[in-house]
């Protein structure tokens, strides 16, 4: 998955356990940026009596670097708080909830947000209302409407954090079967076993929700003048001690914010980074990332596939032979892709190596219609690598790309195998049940407990 | 800041009577020492009525808890955490009256 229970200790916390992140210019309001934060990974739309919510002991954080030195410039901090109105109710509501505010919405969450920048630190919006989980007909029988009142205008910056359908789509039961992809099964080594035959993938997140944190800003809010690249990732920290108050049957936190999640780059820390580092790489800034270069510029899921597919990546196998480092992977994760790469684009931060979802905000928003879900590799520079957008297909465009097909872009000599351009594990958006939605936060409405219930 | 670092300030607030009031656990790797609130557990209270007898007027008050990780009883390297900020020890006299305080 792009980020989801991705590492041991955080897959015990999902409440911090960032999932994805989203970076693309506002495709309705294209002088603004969309930045989207989800956690909480793999929500069953049913999971009541106490649905899902954020932590009020997390600090959840978009943070964008302006300037290429892997550190933040602007974060945007958010923090939560719950309230009940009757604690002597086992139930989340107590009737309809038809409005945000309505008096039935028993546990809801409020949030402050906080942009940071250098030492300044300026709270922009305070007790801004979640909306309820979507339960069913009868408990959230509006719920679009509901949802909507919970998109915040806080003098030009929209921001909205909650329930979302989940919208990456991804074959978790296939290619964590020993890196099976079913259209291409047929071709799978099997280990010995019996041949499986090609089948349509199947995406195991749908019909699954996710909490998000979105928000729009202006760009000219988050860009340097004459820098239009942004790097963006998300984070969750924890205080530093908690102990279990017995007295009162709950958590009591204490000390300095302690990073616990981190996530830029999809798929980076799920299958890039191995398994002994990824828990400390979540508590790490995006300018350590030198010091896990090597597990990007020599991907060890690279040099599985040619075992996993036997003779489908011949001329991978021979480059991952050769021992030559990465450098497209390096560009396209770690540095931006400088200019002269690929015609006409760049979004190229300089020589720091940091895992960041890298956006160059002066190239517009491509038109629904003709955009591409390959992204970059699909001839669409509004999509994946530059920065992400909901719908792009970020696991067939990394698999691609880790077969080789972007090594021809640093070394002409180099043929990708026929096989690495056509890699997919089936899917596309359109395996997504829920609609994406043409305006913020884009994500779509969420599955509903009584009509998906397992 | 590195987890090494000590914060002055911070320690000036948290007199060693303070890191006293609270309830305690012990683990196997260190002792950790909650004041939560103003309010000092049960288990604390009947372990502790000699020191609840005292007065605390010179105790400043803390909004939120105090938590209290001796990570080394012998040498007396002690972790204070209070709000949002962490300071570092070094205190055998103190560690050691943290350990007997929870027997």
């Amino acid at each position: 998955m792009s980020s989801h229970r991705e590492a041991p200790e955080i897959s015990k916390d999902p409440v911090a356990d960032s999932t994805d992140v989203y970076a693309f210019v506002s495709p309705n309001k294209p002088d603004t940026v969309t930045l989207i934060a989800n956690y909480i990974p793999l929500q069953e739309p049913a999971g009541g009596p106490n649905f899902y919510e954020f932590g009020d002991d997390v600090l959840y954080a978009i943070h964008i670097d302006n300037n290429g030195d892997g550190y933040a410039d602007i974060s945007y901090e958010f923090r939560f708080s719950t309230q009940v109105l009757d604690e002597n109710t086992f139930l989340y509501n107590t009737g309809p909830i038809e409005e945000i505010n309505s008096p039935y919405f028993n546990r809801r969450q409020f949030y402050d947000v906080t942009v940071v920048s250098g030492s300044s630190r300026n709270t922009i919006g305070y007790n801004l209302a979640s909306p309820p989980c979507n339960i069913g007909p009868l408990s959230t029988p509006n719920y679009s409407v509901v949802a909507d009142q919970a998109i915040h205008n806080l003098d030009g910056v929209l921001v909205f954090a909650g329930q979302r359908a989940e919208g990456f789509y991804v074959d978790l039961g296939s290619i964590f079967d020993l890196g099976d992809l079913r259209p291409f099964e047929n071709l799978h080594a099997t280990f010995g076993l019996p041949t499986l035959p090609a089948r349509p993938g199947v995406d195991a997140t749908n019909h699954l929700n996710v909490h998000s944190i979105a928000i729009q800003v202006p760009i000219s809010a988050v860009t340097r003048h004459g820098h239009p690249t942004i790097g963006v990732w998300t984070t969750a920290s924890r205080q530093h001690a908690t102990v279990w108050d017995a007295d009162n049957g709950q958590n009591v936190s204490s000390g300095p914010w302690r990073q616990v999640s981190r996530l830029g780059n999809p798929l980076v820390n799920e299958v890039i980074n191995p398994l002994g580092k990824k828990d400390l790489w979540n508590t790490l800034p995006p300018s350590d990332d030198k010091r896990f270069a090597e597990y990007v510029t020599h991907p060890g899921l690279a040099a599985l596939l040619p075992t996993l597919y036997p003779g489908v990546f011949p001329e991978l196998a021979t480059l991952v032979a050769s021992g030559k480092p990465r450098a497209d992977l390096e560009a396209i994760l770690l540095t931006g892709i400088p200019k002269g790469i690929v015609p006409g684009f760049t979004n190229y931060t300089g020589p720091v190596l940091a895992d960041m979802l890298r956006l160059n905000t002066s190239i517009p928003p491509t038109p629904t219609d003709k955009q591409s879900i390959y992204g970059l590799l699909g001839g669409d520079a509004a999509g994946f690598p530059n920065g992400r957008r909901v719908r792009d297909d970020v696991v067939a465009i990394e698999l691609r790309a880790l077969a080789g097909v972007t090594y021809a872009l640093v070394d002409k000599s180099y043929t990708p195998d026929a096989a690495a351009s056509k890699l997919t594990d089936g899917l596309t958006p359109a395996s997504v049940s829920a609609s994406y939605l043409g305006s913020f936060p884009y994500l779509g409405v969420p599955y509903s407990g009584y009509y998906n219930p397992s | 800041m590195s987890s090494q670092d000590v914060q002055p300030q911070a320690a000036r607030r948290l007199s060693r009577r303070s890191l006293l009031q609270g309830a305690a656990t012990a683990g196997a790797a260190g002792l950790a020492v909650t004041a939560i609130g103003s309010a000092a557990s049960p288990a604390f209270a009947a372990t502790n009525r000699p020191a609840a007898a005292e007065n605390h007027s010179d105790v400043p008050a803390h909004a939120g808890p105090i938590v209290v990780h001796v990570r080394d009883a012998k040498t007396g390297d002690i972790e204070v955490f209070s709000g949002t900020s962490k300071t570092r020890l070094r205190d055998k006299d103190l560690a050691a009256r943290i350990a007997r305080a929870i027997g």
